[in-house]
């Protein structure tokens, strides 16, 4: 896949060059590829790997917006109900024969929605982004079931153009979308003066208040991102799995963030990259995929996982700091 | 000093808002309905998670039935935040047998951990009567308290269930099983029943894991069991919310062949029993079991006997698209 890119820069300043090489992690995920195939023969095939690739955007792209939200030294708890608030919306709207693009459009309306509410409550009053995010969790969840009354919406082949298999390559066209928003996400948080900005902020606000810029507006544009980054995931899963259901996503706010922590961006600002938080998606998903095919037991997956995460930090916390200590 | 009151006032006004609001959203859902307290009995449905849409079912059969015959007693519905609530569970019982209710109805959230607070209940004479997920009988024993059970026979519906499909099944044919969250007994139950036909016919059960309920998780496990067994026939998931996710990784696999069945016959699997893409279900009739468990505390309230010793079955019907095979 799209691993293993060799040192690359990520956070603008020299040392943070270093430290985000995602050499650690590309080894971290090659070994859990190379235990899998070794106890499962079936696991090491584009069957597999296809599969891993149609399941993963959601979560991928809920990992772009969660990674923005850390840099800025926040944190967004309510993408999973967020998800499953938008892709309800969208589920009943297409139900009521709405077109999917009119059911799209929805969904990111509810989107922004979201962040907006997240974004000016925590940026402009001055609440901690954690208790707003919080109370969208439960709210949107709610609101969740309100719209769908507790009730799985089955769209059948009418969804599929969220998330359907492009021909011949197999790969969803979410998949793609994905992809794409991984490098642009990249590139605007590495060479653009907003990316800049958001590391600054991240860094020390009031230092970029006091240099004449306002921290407010990009601190809100990160807001109402993760939660359309979270309302295209919901649409993904509504492609996906062809039904609109509102316990979709629970749970989804701790992989997003283990994913992006594991790719070594700091839950205190200033300090991450949109690469390495795919490569914690990545690493995350064939966990999930692997375990289920080698068939472990329910408490062993949790045991395993919780392990995996762990150990995958740590592996780049130790890697990094070999790797600064010659330099030193 | 002059600025005191107002700061007293603000003080004050965000704890005011608070009860305001709190007081203003009670009554709504917990709030009773029925009619001069004097004579009717009063009975307290305590459900679990009012998120999920088999309890909202059965809590709109009890209000329903209630509001037929509004006379004859007084209903109060509560249900927990999520299925997995105790402590506020426990807490919703004690708080129904402070109001002096007549008798509780509980669908427990754990079949042991509520046992001591139903005790207590019944010591304070209010007649409890469990349905949906059973009591734990050593537990009831040690406790030194008899609750009856009213409740459908998942092992056998799912019994039911299976038999469909190995009429469509040979003896040696390789088959998987998704089951619900491995604690709760009606998984246990649905699980025993699908391995009960199973083994009856002599079909090979490969694996059994869990999708805990839920239909993107369900969707993972479904994926990697295909690619890991590639000649399996069928799956038999333990709802319908897992065989939807199930349906999906199969189309996805491009095995429309696969054999699905499911439980609980909700709504959004209709059109899927119809087309036979899903071959079976079981219906155990959601919007009437807490009817069937207030009919039997109503009972006993009027004998005065306060509990039963036998257990009350409900109806699990098969349902299928075809109306024709394996009905008996």
């Amino acid at each position: 896949m799209t691993a293993s890119a060799p040192d690359r820069p990520a956070g603008g300043a020299g040392w943070a060059a270093r430290s985000f090489a995602p050499v650690g992690l590309s080894l971290a995920l090659v070994l859990l590829v190379a235990l899998f195939s070794m106890l499962s023969e079936h696991f090491l095939s584009l069957v597999t790997l296809r599969t891993i690739a149609n399941q993963i955007p959601p979560l991928m792209v809920i990992a772009i917006g969660m990674t923005y939200v850390l840099i800025i030294g926040g944190i967004d708890l309510s993408v999973g109900s967020v998800l499953a608030l938008s892709a309800t919306a969208a589920g009943m709207a297409m139900h009521g024969g709405a077109s999917p693009l009119v059911a799209a459009v929805l969904a990111l309306l509810v989107g922004s929605v979201c962040g907006a509410l997240n974004g000016s409550l925590s940026v402009g009053l001055g609440v901690p982004s954690f208790i707003v995010t919080l109370g969208l969790l439960e709210a949107a969840r709610g609101a969740a079931y309100l719209v769908s009354g507790s009730q799985t919406q089955y769209l059948g082949s009418s969804a599929e153009v969220f998330a359907w298999p492009i021909g011949g390559l197999g790969l969803s066209a979410s998949f793609l979308v994905a992809m794409v928003l991984v490098v642009v996400a990249q590139v605007v948080l590495t060479r653009t003066v907003f990316g800049r900005h958001l590391i600054a902020i991240g860094t020390n606000e009031e230092a970029v208040r006091l240099a004449g810029i306002d921290p407010r507006t990009p601190k809100i544009v990160v807001f109402v991102a993760s939660a359309c980054l979270a309302a295209l995931a919901g649409l993904f899963q509504l492609g996906y799995l062809q039904s609109a259901d509102p316990n979709a996503g629970i749970g989804m706010e701790l992989s997003a963030i283990a994913a992006v922590v594991i790719g070594g961006t700091s839950l205190m600002g200033g300090r991450g990259s949109v690469l390495n938080s795919c490569l914690g998606v990545l690493i995350i998903a064939v966990l999930q995929t692997g375990l289920a095919q080698i068939g472990l037991s329910e408490p062993m997956k949790r045991v395993v996982t919780g392990a995996v995460i762990v150990v995958a930090a740590v592996l780049d916390v130790v890697r990094e700091r070999v790797a600064s200590r010659p330099k030193g | 000093m002059k600025d005191l009151l107002p700061r007293l006032l603000l003080q004050c006004a965000l704890p005011l808002l608070l009860v305001l609001l709190t007081a203003g959203c009670a009554p709504s859902d917990s709030g009773s309905t029925g009619s001069d307290a004097g004579t009717a009995p009063r009975v307290a449905l305590v459900m679990k998670s009012l998120a999920n849409e088999f309890f909202v079912t059965m809590a709109d059969g009890a209000r329903a039935h209630q509001a037929e015959d509004p006379e004859r007693y007084e209903l109060i519905v509560n249900g927990t935040k999520d299925e997995s609530d105790l402590a506020q569970q426990v807490s919703l019982v004690e708080q129904m047998v402070a109001t002096g209710v007549d008798a509780i109805v509980i669908a427990p959230a754990d079949s042991k951990a509520l046992v001591p607070a139903l005790r207590k209940a019944r010591e304070a004479g209010v007649v409890v009567v469990n349905i949906d997920n059973r009591l734990d009988r050593e537990v009831l024993s040690s406790e030194g308290v008899e609750v009856p059970f009213v409740g459908p026979d998942n092992r056998a519906g799912a019994k039911a269930v299976g038999d469909v499909l190995a009429a469509r099944l040979e003896a040696g044919d390789r088959v998987a099983i998704i089951g619900g969250i491995p604690t709760a007994f009606n998984a246990q139950q649905r699980q025993a029943g699908f391995e009960d036909a199973m083994n009856e016919l002599g079909a090979e059960i490969v694996d059994v894991q869990s999708g805990g309920w839920e239909q993107a998780k369900a969707n993972v496990v479904a994926s990697a069991l295909l690619s890991e067994h590639p000649d399996l026939e069928a799956l038999l998931c333990a709802n319908d919310n897992m065989a939807l996710g199930a349906l999906a990784a199969a189309r996805q696999a491009g095995r429309d062949d696969l054999l699905l069945v499911g439980f609980d016959n909700i709504d959004a699997v209709a059109s899927l029993v119809e087309s036979g893409e899903i071959l079976a279900t079981a219906d155990q009739h959601a919007d009437q079991l807490a009817v069937y468990g207030i009919e039997l505390a109503l009972e006993l309230v009027a004998s005065g006997e306060g509990t039963a010793s036998e257990d009350r079955q409900t109806p699990v019907d098969l349902v299928t698209g075809d109306p024709s095979p394996a009905q008996e």
